[in-house]
């Protein structure tokens, strides 16, 4: 499609379906026309719930009868040995199993996230975005309550959360700092580790909350971006050589996602993108927008609404020479 | 604040008057191979049990990063009394034998920060006294939170069954009520 094209076929899209035109114009050049509609249909339908099973208090068999009683059905996922799919009657974070710390609502690309992080027992685990504590907690529960989870985070309010959800899940091996991570090299810790869940424009979580089809702008995924860069740069610089890192958003959004990586790659040859043993999701974008990036970018991985059922996920596995 | 390991006076007073509230030697069990230390903040200081290979790197000076909380918590210590906090009392309650156990209908009430009243009460030792502190567990034996006593254990046969037996002070509906 040519440029003028383009824009124009957007706007007609983009008004007929409630986006702002920058963003249908976006995934028209990313996907073509028919995937870009298949997309926007697909943020329509409605996420099915997911439960990650709190291995540190109950286990899946356990948990399942529980909540068969409570008209509560649970779908293994394929990949995830703690994720199931889930139909609640109510509210799924009402139930006393849930207060009890049995089980922890979460979107499956987020449990697998974590999975792809692999952590160890014993292992020095940083968590460098880390509330409301998803994937903390997830963390602490592969490693058993043993060694240390650095679980990091700048705002007050998102912090208590952090800490409610650590103690709702028994979780003993945490540390929560609150700061700046930019600051992360600072820290004076050699982690095996390190995950940036990073903060991001959210432009994957359309199907699950609608009105981000017209509240993030341009400049706004272009400050997300630097910030992302940020991050992911200070992250890099505090990993020891031999240490594995993950990056992720819950953005579809090639500047947010292939591009940092990209950037990151450039400044630091001694990192490198690795494969992922999971089977799930679709390949990065190694041409997004028809640039030409590193082509180990089709070992990153995407969730995207309309191939995987899910809301939009990036997830990037980095090792340091 | 940065986090400091306890002073031995200081947790010793401490400890005492927990093994004086929940039997002797629990706080000694609790504590296990951990170590205690605490944050101050304002009026209020909080104690933590962490792994003891934490405690060399605790008192380093970190300018750009507020240790917020770590390891277990075990409460808060503010105007002389000591709040305990949710997540110890799972560990708390495999220690001690002051426990009080409700109903389902006791259970669901207790969690929506409800006092406990006499029909929900299923086992109550009759040694326990007015005031004390006792770990609420549904029939499962599952906690649900914190409760301090408002009769002695052996006058529960003879209160109506509307009457208020033990009054609230924590319950594990909190972590649905503040997130
Ligand atoms: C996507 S959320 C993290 C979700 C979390 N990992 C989970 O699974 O529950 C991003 C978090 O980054 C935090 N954040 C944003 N900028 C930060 C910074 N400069 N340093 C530390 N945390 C930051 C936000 O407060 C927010 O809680």
């Amino acid at each position: 499609m040519a440029n003028r094209q383009l824009r124009q076929k957007a706007k007609e899209l983009a008004k007929a379906t409630g986006y702002l035109p920058y963003m249908i114009e976006r995934y028209l050049a990313l996907w073509g026309e028919k995937e870009t509609i298949q997309f926007i249909e697909a943020c329509e339908e409605q996420i099915t719930t997911s439960v990650r099973v709190n291995s540190l208090k109950i286990d899946a068999e356990a948990l399942r009868t529980r909540l068969h009683i409570k008209q509560v059905t649970l779908k293994p996922v394929e990949w995830l040995d703690e994720g199931f799919w889930a139909e609640f009657e109510g509210s799924p974070g009402s139930l006393f199993e849930h207060m009890l710390g049995y089980y922890y609502v979460q979107g499956v690309p987020s449990m697998t996230v974590t999975k792809v992080l692999d952590p160890h027992p014993g292992e020095t685990v940083i968590d460098v975005a880390a509330a409301p504590g998803g994937k903390t907690t997830h963390i602490a529960q592969l490693m058993e309550n043993t060694g240390t989870v650095i679980a990091i985070d700048e705002d007050r309010q998102r912090i208590k959360s952090l800490e409610s959800n650590i103690q709702r899940c028994g979780v003993s091996n945490a540390i929560i700092l609150r700061g700046d991570a930019k600051k992360l090299d600072r820290l004076g810790h050699t982690p095996d580790r390190i995950l940036l869940d990073s903060p991001c424009s959210g432009e994957g979580l359309i199907p699950l909350d609608p009105s981000r089809k017209t509240s993030t702008s341009m400049a706004d995924i272009r400050f997300c971006a630097t910030r992302e860069d940020q991050l992911l740069e200070a992250a890099v610089n505090a990993l020891p050589s031999g240490g594995t890192m993950v990056y992720s958003t819950c953005s579809i959004a090639p500047e947010e996602n292939e591009y940092i990586v990209d950037e990151i790659l450039h400044r630091h040859p001694d990192m490198r993108i690795v494969a992922i043993p999971l089977e799930f999701g679709s390949p990065g974008y190694s041409q997004p927008y028809g640039v030409e990036l590193n082509e180990s970018m089709t070992l990153t991985r995407r969730f995207l609404p309309h191939l995987h059922g899910t809301e939009g996920f990036f997830i990037c596995k980095l090792e340091k020479e | 604040m940065k986090p400091e390991l306890v002073d031995p006076v200081e947790w010793k007073e401490l400890t005492d008057q927990f093994d004086n509230e929940f039997g002797y030697g629990v706080s000694k069990a609790l504590l296990g191979d951990r170590a205690p230390v605490t944050i101050s903040r304002g009026d209020t200081k909080s104690f933590y049990l962490v792994p003891r290979d934490w405690v060399g790197s605790l008192e380093e000076e970190r300018t750009d990063f507020e240790v917020y909380s770590l390891g277990i918590r075990m409460g808060d210590l503010k105007e002389g009394k000591f709040r305990l906090s949710l997540q110890i009392l799972d560990a708390l309650a495999e220690l001690t034998d002051k426990l009080l156990v409700v109903s389902q209908q006791g259970a669901e009430a207790f969690t929506y920060s409800r006092s406990i009243i006499k029909e929900s009460v299923i086992k109550l030792d009759s040694h326990l006294k007015r005031g004390q502190r006792v770990i609420v567990l549904n029939k499962d034996g599952e906690v649900l939170g914190l409760a301090a006593l408002s009769v002695d254990g052996n006058r529960l046969k003879r209160l109506a069954s509307d009457r208020l037996v033990g009054k609230n002070l924590v319950d594990i509906g909190a972590y649905l009520r503040g997130a």
